[in-house]
């Protein structure tokens, strides 16, 4: 600090120079004496520490390598340790690169991406909830890849659903990871029990739950939280019925929403599952608390390891059409990133055969390219194979950055209608409303 | 005021044995103090206040924002949802605070009792209070399922009810379970702060009373509530003020739901901000609650300098 205010020491003293020199140190800080050195400086250091803190993404280590940070979502221990793997052998093929990876909560990740970009901590590569990122794309946190796709040439490969997931106002902001989609889980002993086949139309599924449905057991159970999980759930029966968000207002998703509000109303679905999530179903399903569950692809590992039943899958039932809902995770970089080559050279890295099968098959995802899926491990097995063959026809939420605010109308419609406080054609309307406003 | 009155002191003293020390670099003592509320206190307000009165959602989030002067308050008020939100805040806190605060006295004026295993109990009812809100959250959620819920198990054994019932998914019960467990964690608040008031009310007051003959009510009320009076006021304050922004504990046992029978103030600022990214509009519900609990934070500061006079 004493130095700033000092007058520079000259070799032939021009006394005009210094008087004024001193005349301006004078005016400026007529009473800086010593004894304020020591806390102004003190000030400094705090200041300078908390600048250094908030530094950008993009940054170097110690060794002088590249620091690259990486936000995922992943949880269990195959996964994680999967990713790691990854991150290893990406690092000893790269020694001037080190991979900085952050486990993020699924809940927290939006959160956390949009008050860093505010700040400014942000990592380089980040995973993104598909449905969410056509949003995040359109706030200008992810970065435009069009250019490296384009170059790595190998979008083609990927399925239409996944991919469009990716896409915002026709520029590429991501690359699919891997996908899921939701299919009927169904407990063998209780069908045989009851003489049933797994249902295949909504008939057979209202009959089938009817008949299940006993003291301590409900026929059928899927979800219908307030969060994303819920309309996740409810976007099968839409489009099974023939419609659509893009056409919500008609007399077939009024009979998607009846089909709930029957079989929750005759008591062959809880009411609970306004407050059961996916995960919460599952375990209802394992214990034998409930026949028959619509639910997805990860929770195969799951119920090979812990139920107590024994369980089968089948595709979700028909009825205008056989359909299913896209769900899965993205890469993206974001826009903050200063390292988006060695960004999205990763990403290649991570989406070569050899890792990419491995992370997918420890975390019970799909992959979202069709060369990929090919592999025995997805065709060989009947119950991942039930999944597998729904890629083809499973469609992504894709519908534009105000997905949300569609998603929460749709949340509430099925609230509504459980709770009896609209009848399924006020509810629908009402949403329809809504949802038009956001198209 | 404490501390204000030593660093006075201090800068007296210091005044006196260093002449040339100025006030002003007295003032530098406050810096670190001052710096540290400016960052996190009067920063994300500021922010706050100037996001409610902008236009920002997930497309200019980032890029450049406009100043729509009133319209998000405008709107937040003719949503019907801030309507039965700002009810549902009002039932969740008074019902909260009054059973909060009688068990929590009751229990106080239990504890101040002496009797063998008085603190092993004492301490036992903190518990509830030490608990991380998730977990209790999670444990309430769980009792008061309809399908498996301990609590419709234990009523159905008793005769109370016939059939299970959801306690959190009828419209009707939703927010009044989400009640319990508020008050639930807040008694041992309310307790603990209720007992070490008591413990400082002078024994012989009480004996004086007794020997003209009071009995145990009399003293009560004319010794104990009197004397408790500053302390009652603080306690029924913060417990407003925490209680009305209570967000975790809903947002794991219902998120608001079914529908938004138990959507209360902080949750529906959340949804907004959150859920579906209108970020100006849930500053805005955020700075409607906030003058809310300033005029009830100047009420108290009124009332407890009324106090002080007195």
């Amino acid at each position: 600090m004493s130095r700033i205010f000092r007058c520079p020491p000259q070799k032939e003293p021009s006394l005009s120079a210094r008087s004024a020199c001193r005349q301006h140190q004078h005016s400026r800080l007529p009473r800086l004496r010593s004894r304020m050195k020591l806390p102004l400086l003190a000030l400094l250091v705090l200041v300078l520490a908390l600048s250094g803190c908030s530094s950008g993404a993009g940054s170097s280590d110690a060794q002088g390598r590249t620091v690259i940070r990486w936000w995922d979502t992943m949880t269990s221990e195959a996964t994680q340790g999967a990713l790691r793997q990854i991150i290893a052998d990406y690092e000893s093929a790269h020694p001037d690169v080190k991979i900085e990876r952050t486990y993020v909560s699924f809940a927290d990740m939006k959160n956390k991406l949009l008050l860093g970009s505010a700040g400014s901590t942000m990592p380089d590569i980040v995973w993104m909830d598909s449905p969410d990122h056509q949003s995040f794309a359109a706030a200008g946190i992810l970065a435009d890849i069009t250019d490296e796709v384009q170059a790595w040439g190998e979008a083609d490969e990927y399925f239409e659903g996944p991919w469009s997931s990716t896409v915002y106002e026709g520029r590429n902001y991501g690359v699919p990871i891997g996908s899921n989609n939701l299919a009927l889980y169904y407990n063998k002993d209780m069908l045989n029990e009851a003489g049933i086949e797994p249902p295949k139309t909504w008939d057979e599924l209202y009959a089938a739950a009817e008949k299940l449905s006993k003291p301590g057991v409900y026929g059928f159970a899927m979800t219908a939280v307030k969060t994303e999980e819920g309309t996740f759930q409810f976007l099968p029966l839409l489009y099974q019925s023939g419609s659509d968000l893009t056409n919500f207002d008609n007399p077939d998703t009024v009979r998607a929403l009846t089909l709930i509000d029957e079989l929750v109303a005759n008591g062959y679905m809880s009411k609970e599952i306004m407050n059961q999530k996916q995960s919460d179903t599952v375990i209802q399903f394992s214990t034998g608390k409930v026949a028959m569950m619509m639910n997805g692809t990860w929770q195969i590992p799951l119920l090979r390891k812990e139920a107590k039943v024994n369980w089968d899958v089948v595709q979700l039932p028909a009825d205008k059409q056989s359909a299913t809902v896209l769900g899965g995770e993205n890469w993206a970089i974001t826009d903050a990133s200063k390292h988006k080559d060695i960004a999205f050279d990763i990403i290649k890295f991570a989406s070569e055969p050899e890792q990419s099968k491995k992370f997918l098959q420890a975390a019970g995802r799909l992959p979202s390219r069709e060369d990929y899926l090919q592999d025995p491990f997805w065709q060989d097995d009947p119950q991942l194979k039930i999944f597998a063959d729904n890629m083809s026809v499973a469609r992504a939420r894709a519908y534009g950055p105000n997905y949300p605010k569609m998603s929460e109308a749709i949340q509430l419609m099925t609230q509504e209608v459980i709770i009896d406080m609209k009848t399924p054609e006020e509810a629908v309307k009402d949403a329809a409303a809504k949802i038009e406003q956001e198209l | 005021m404490a501390k204000t009155a030593s660093i006075a002191e201090g800068k007296r003293k210091a005044g006196r044995r260093y002449k040339g020390f100025s006030s002003w670099n007295n003032y530098l003592f406050l810096l670190p103090a001052l710096l540290f509320m400016a960052i996190f206190i009067v920063y994300p307000i500021a922010y706050n206040v100037v996001l409610s009165f902008q236009d920002v959602d997930i497309y200019n989030f980032r890029q450049e924002r406009n100043f729509v002067g009133l319209d998000n308050y405008v709107q937040t008020f003719r949503d019907p949802v801030f309507g039965t939100s700002f009810v549902n805040s009002v039932i969740f806190t008074v019902l909260s605070i009054v059973f909060q605060f009688t068990i929590g006295f009751a229990l106080a004026l239990f504890f101040n009792m002496k009797f063998p295993g008085r603190n092993l109990f004492r301490s036992l009812t903190l518990l509830s209070w030490m608990l991380p809100v998730v977990i209790t959250g999670t444990i309430f959620q769980w009792m008061l399922s309809g399908d498996y819920g301990v609590v419709n198990a234990l009523l159905q054994s008793v005769g109370i009810l016939d059939a299970p019932y959801n306690w959190l998914s009828e419209p009707k019960t939703a927010l009044l379970a989400t009640v319990v467990a508020n008050i639930w964690t807040g008694i041992p608040f309310n307790m603990i702060i209720l007992l070490s008031g008591l413990q400082t009310l002078p024994e012989h007051l009480y004996e004086a009373a007794k020997l003209d003959g009071a009995n145990k009510w009399l003293q009560f009320r004319h010794i104990t509530l009197p004397l408790l009076r500053p302390t009652l006021l603080v306690l029924l304050m913060l417990g407003i003020i925490y209680t009305f922004k209570v967000f975790d504990l809903v947002f794991i046992m219902t998120n608001g739901g079914p529908v938004n029978s138990s959507t209360v103030l902080p949750i529906y600022a959340y949804q907004l901000s959150f859920s579906t990214f209108e970020f100006s509009r849930g500053a805005a519900v955020s700075m409607i609650m906030f003058a809310m609990l300033i005029v009830i934070a100047i009420f108290y500061l009124r009332l407890t300098s009324k106090e002080e006079a007195n």
